[in-house]
């Protein structure tokens, strides 16, 4: 098929023929086609059905306000819905469907919604389908979501992949028009770093679209010099098909770029880039958009933007009909008429709202004044329209221009309201812009040609002038003021048949006067009740004209009526975009412990702690599931040694002078009479006097300490030392660097510990019990000379070290570890085997470091030295956390020793009810114990040290389930502590 | 003889790759000792600085090279510094504190870090995609050093030459730290 409403001009590439397809139709078109265009120059108007009423569509404008052109682009996992043909870009291949009906597009089912529309207005779905109230969820809303709604999702993943930036400027410029172009050349010459954003392909803005002169030259063939010119800037970067689209604090703007939408395939490349440019100052040259006039039927296809209507025909050599009528309040909408005559398309009519003369010669068009269009015929695409005197004009186009509204869009970004200005009949920019930001050309009202383009290269002089710039002497570049004069007219009060102010979201000048008279005044309850603006488009040409319509039935004006603000994005943004890089294994990076590859060898089950990958159990041939393994560690580790990473506990290193005086700051128990050479157990408070952290922390020499923290608090306990050297305690000479990657460090646990780290630890180190006793702690050598650091501490309550290695030689330390205790059977454990240990032993973590618990429920409390203050120390002296019947953390077994302890099961006494009110505690931690040969647990009991050997019920209404349990010391293994000391 | 002897195996050792425009690689044998300068002895350590490398310690975000082009002092805040050399084993803060007689107290950081030199026409290009700071040739010249988070892994940018830069993030999250550089390579060859 030829392209029947293809005419003559235009910047398509006419020597590259493109190939389309819509709704599996063959078509035609040509490079620099957008598929809207590509669509009306196939004679294509109806391309699409409406949110609500499955009313039939076309194309209203011919850029990202388009509110009814959406369709779905691409097949298979490639599909993308609801994308506005008039910015897609039309590429050879493209395939495109319509969306939102059921059977063809022509023929959809779901109209006849449209008949019920006397049931569906505004609201409809919060007086109706209340009853019975457990339909809502299984009936209602599914059915209405079925029938409402756009285009549908692939349910695939994504194949696509999304990158993200940052960018660097002294100054931004968003968009590309004349006052952008004016406002990039001016500040380009001064020097400044300059970015120029367009959501356009081609940039440019209105002077593709338009016949005006620059410079005596074309506005096309001028924006591409000055385009040419900036290129050539290495100052410059000019970013097109890039929507600027968040404007947020401190200069910073959102920005997405569309890299390969308008290529048939990515290539492997990310499809779309979100940058976060910061800029020093920013210009906002959005430009304004044109808003429709509200009459009867005014949503068929063929009912256009007047604007629209000429960029169709000027920028695309396409007309979007054969016999054209125009319908304007303005001088704005006389252009198009003009420039379509002047391109041999029949404009028929001009029908002007104002009882004025003619704005300029039109050949062939009957200028009807003071006259309004109330109807139209033609329930696929127009034939008619029925003006307010009953006469009855033929027609395939309607242009409609309602006059323009400057794009105020960014300026609210950070809740800057827009104010009303008379002479244009328009909202602009308030004076409470974001930091940096200044507005030129027709965002900021400068609604002609010439006044764009001088104020773009002024606004933008002065923006530069401000960051130490010394502006070029250029002057701006020369263009005329085109009549621009506007009678405002929002809707033709005579329509009787349903008028439209969102198409979008299908909501009726109607829908905008019941929800009045209901009794919704603000204009934010307007649009929540009748969803107007609330839609894709965000209600780009209805918001203004729908309060207009507000303003009218509350009798006041415009600006007293109020505006709505705008929120970013200014046009939708993918989630696969705001995903970007983080999705999959890439969701977040991963942290590996030195002897990972070991680990990944030798049967390990890793499980993420934070970012860390820690190996959870060593899985051995022949074990049927975690337990087994788990079991197996725990035993062998008690019987003879075991080995564990524990490299992921943070580690800090700290010296100075007044070192020991400040870990009596942050620990609760005091640190200044830790001999060099020994290691002790600390205990670290919030300032409310909640524990917040515990370790070890080892004395290496008079002035430097080296600590330890939990997996989880490694950077938190980091950021918060350095709170209190920084602002606490400035005085002190203490100084602060995370090791955490640099040791490996491994525990070596149980009764042969020593025997294995004998054959490692060079000779000339004594670790004898005598020379290297429990909490010993020390620079050594081992495997020949490479530097290593021993402590003598025990998680597990077996006699036990820890040993560290620079990081480099871990993956080879646990092979020689495993080597060396191959005489002693012994076993690599996981993190599972780990809390079984440190539960049988009695040992908190991180269960019972809930940031609710303090050092006297942890049976810590003589820990917090009274000698000395610390953080946290004054209001953990607070009486409600020292009652008498305080919890305190106890061991707990189950009398019917075969049942399975169930953590976070509460406890109530025996002959209580098991309500809130009697709550007694509840149960932080169990496990099997295959050392007893039973499940035990940890919990928290009211005054549980003095109540050995009572038996509670241990409760959860979660599970369901009920128990005896005996209260019992914390301490299943070797309450004495022999074993470690041994 | 001892009886067990031990391999180093650095993260990212040996790693050296060309791409269209880039080099990415990581250096061999990179020491790296902390230096902190003790409270009122600010003066002293800066002295024992300038007296072991022949170069005065640089303000904070800046570095430089020693007298010999051997090392490089990094300041990163008032009163912590890094030295940067090349060194095989990772032995070397006894080295360092001996240099300095004392007078700043020294941490070994050798393999608390990895590290990533990248350089080339379009180094800047592929770091647009994961750092954030403006590192334009006039914004961060040569020398200039910078703490920075790149797809969140804390990241130190040191820009070592025309169009080069180390990059320093923790050894523990090397391989993700580098899939994120040579992902960000790769989307925009």
């Amino acid at each position: 098929m030829t392209q029947p409403n293809r005419i003559e001009g235009g910047q398509v590439d006419r020597s590259k023929e493109v190939k389309f397809t819509f709704n599996g139709k063959n078509m035609r078109g040509y490079a620099g086609d957008t598929l809207a265009s590509a669509l009306l120059a196939n004679g294509q108007r109806l391309v699409g059905r409406s949110f609500k009423y499955h009313r039939p569509r076309g194309i209203l404008t011919c850029g990202s306000e388009e509110p009814n052109a959406l369709v779905q682009l691409r097949s298979g996992a490639h599909q993308e819905p609801n994308t506005r043909a008039t910015v897609t870009e039309l590429f050879d291949g493209l395939t495109a469907t319509s969306q939102n009906h059921r059977g063809s597009l022509e023929h959809d089912l779901m109209a006849v919604t449209d008949l019920l529309a006397p049931f569906l207005s505004a609201g409809f779905y919060y007086k109706t389908f209340m009853w019975p109230k457990a339909f809502w969820e299984k009936l209602y809303e599914p059915m209405i979501r079925k029938s409402a709604g756009l285009g549908s999702l692939s349910m695939q993943d994504d194949p696509d992949s999304y990158d993200k930036g940052f960018l660097h400027c002294d100054l931004l410029v968003i968009g590309a028009g004349p006052a952008g172009l004016s406002a990039a050349l001016a500040a380009g010459r001064s020097g400044a770093r300059v970015i120029l954003a367009d959501e356009d392909f081609t940039p440019g803005g209105r002077l593709n679209a338009e016949t005006l002169e620059i410079d005596g030259m074309g506005g096309a063939d001028w924006a591409a010099q000055a385009l040419a010119e900036l290129a050539a800037m290495d100052n410059v970067r000019v970013m097109t098909r890039t929507t600027v689209y968040g404007a947020y604090d401190h200069g910073i703007y959102g920005a997405l770029e569309r890299c390969t939408d308008h290529l048939a395939s990515s290539d492997g490349k990310p499809r779309q880039i979100l940058w976060r440019i910061y800029s020093k100052r920013a210009v906002l040259a959005a430009g304004s958009t044109e808003r429709p006039i509200a009459f009867g039927n005014n949503d068929r296809p063929g009912i256009m933007l007047a604007g629209a209507v000429r960029a169709y025909v000027n920028r695309f050599g396409v007309t979007p009909g054969q016999q054209v009528a125009v319908f304007t309040n303005n001088d704005d909408g006389w252009r198009t008429a003009a420039d379509l005559a002047a391109k041999g398309v029949e404009v028929t009519n001009i029908i002007d709202t104002r009882d004025a003369p003619a704005v300029c010669d039109v050949p062939g068009a009957r200028h009807i004044r003071n006259a309004a269009v109330m109807d139209t015929v033609g329930r696929k695409g127009l034939k008619s329209v029925t003006l307010t005197s009953g006469q009855v004009i033929p027609a395939d186009c309607l242009a409609v221009s309602g006059g323009w509204n400057p794009n105020v869009h960014l300026t609210c970004h950070q809740r800057g309201r827009p104010e009303w200005r008379d002479d244009i009949s328009a909202f602009v920019p308030g004076r409470d812009l974001p930091v940096g930001m200044a507005v030129a050309g027709a965002a900021n009202g400068a609604m002609t040609l010439a006044a764009a383009l001088t104020e773009g290269r002024d606004v933008a002089n002065a923006q530069i002038k401000d960051l130490g710039f010394t502006a070029s002497r250029k002057t701006a570049p020369k263009a005329e003021d085109e009549p621009r004069d506007c009678a405002p007219m929002w809707h033709v009060g005579e329509s009787k048949n349903r008028a439209w102010v969102d198409q979008q979201n299908d909501v009726t000048v109607k829908d905008i006067k019941q929800s009045y008279r209901e009794g919704f005044r603000s204009v934010e309850h307007l649009k929540r009740y009748t969803t107007l603006g609330m839609a894709t488009d965000q209600g780009k040409t209805a918001n203004i004209p729908a309060l207009a319509i507000m303003a009218e039935c509350t009798g006041k004006s415009i600006p007293e009526t109020g505006t709505t603000i705008f929120r970013p994005p200014y046009t939708p943004i993918p989630l696969g975009a705001l995903g970007g890089r983080a999705r999959g294994k890439d969701f977040r990076p991963y942290r590996l412990t030195p002897s990972h590859d070991w680990a990944s060898k030798n049967g390990a089950t890793f499980v993420e702690v934070g970012n860390w990958l820690r190996a959870q159990w060593y899985a051995r041939p022949g074990e049927q599931g975690w337990r087994d393994s788990v079991d197996r560690e725990v035993v062998m580790t008690r019987n003879s040694v075991g080995i564990c990473d524990v490299t992921t506990l943070g580690k800090i290193d700290i010296q100075g002078k007044d070192a020991a005086d400040f870990l009596n700051v942050v620990y609760a128990n005091a640190f200044g009479k830790l001999p060099v050479g020994k290691v002790r157990y600390g205990l670290m408070l919030r300032e409310d006097g909640i524990c917040y952290d515990d370790g070890t922390t080892a004395r290496m020499g008079e002035n430097h300490f080296v600590m330890t923290t939990t997996t989880a608090n490694a950077v938190l306990v980091f950021r918060r030392m350095e709170f209190v050297r920084q602002c606490l305690c400035p005085d002190m000479d203490v100084h602060l660097i995370s090791t955490t990657d640099g040791w490996a460090q491994f525990a070596v646990a149980g009764p042969n510990a020593r025997n294995l780290l004998r054959k490692v630890v060079d000779e000339d180190h004594d670790i004898s019990n005598e020379a290297f006793p429990f909490m010993a702690c020390g620079e050594v050598t081992v495997c020949g000379g490479t530097p290593a650091r021993l402590f003598r501490i025990s998680f597990s309550g077996e006699l036990a070290y820890e040993i560290a290695v620079p990081a480099r030689y871990g993956n080879a330390m646990i092979e020689v570890l495993m080597k060396a205790g191959e005489e002693f059977d012994a076993v690599p454990y996981g993190t599972e085997a780990l809390g079984v240990m440190r539960i049988e032993k009695g040992h908190a973590a991180g269960n019972e470091l809930n940031g609710q618990t303090t050092a006297l429920n942890l049976g810590l409390g003589g820990m917090v030295s009274a000698k000395k203050d610390c953080i946290g120390k004054t209001l953990a002296q607070r009486p409600e956390m020292n009652r008498d019947d305080a919890i305190r953390l106890v061991g707990f077994r189950p009398v019917d020793r075969s049942l399975k302890l169930i953590a976070g099961s509460h406890f109530i006494n025996q002959d209580e009810e098991a309500v809130m009110a009697n709550d007694q505690g509840w149960m932080t931690s169990v496990a099997y114990s295959p050392s007893l040969g039973h499940s035990i647990g940890l919990g928290f009991i009211k005054s549980g040290h003095e109540r050995m050997g009572e038996i509670v019920r241990a409760v959860s209404p979660i599970h369901d389930t009920e128990m005896d349990v005996e209260i019992v010391s914390a301490h299943f293994i070797d309450p004495e502590g022999e074993r470690l000391r041994a | 003889m001892p009886e067990f002897t031990l391999i180093s195996a650095p993260p990212l050792a040996g790693y050296d790759q060309s791409f269209d425009g880039v080099t990415l690689s990581a250096p061999a044998d990179l020491a790296i000792v902390s230096i902190a300068l003790p409270l009122g002895g600010e003066a002293a350590a800066e002295n024992a600085i300038s007296a072991a490398y022949g170069a005065a310690l640089p303000a904070p975000g800046k570095s430089v090279l020693s007298k010999d082009g051997k090392a490089r002092l990094v300041r990163l805040s008032p009163d912590a510094a890094f030295v940067i050399f090349t060194h095989a084993t990772p032995d070397v803060e006894p080295h360092v504190a001996a240099r300095l007689k004392g007078d700043a107290y020294t941490t070994d950081q050798t393999d608390v870090w990895t590290g990533l030199e990248i350089a080339g026409p379009r180094a800047r290009t592929a770091l647009e995609r994961i750092c954030p700071l403006d590192i334009s040739p006039q914004t961060f010249v040569e020398g200039d050093a910078a703490r920075t988070i790149m797809e969140h892994l804390g990241v130190l940018i040191i820009r070592t030459g025309d169009d080069g830069f180390l990059l320093l993030s923790a050894s523990s999250s090397a391989k993700s730290f580098l899939h994120a550089v040579e992902t960000s390579i790769h989307n925009t060859a």
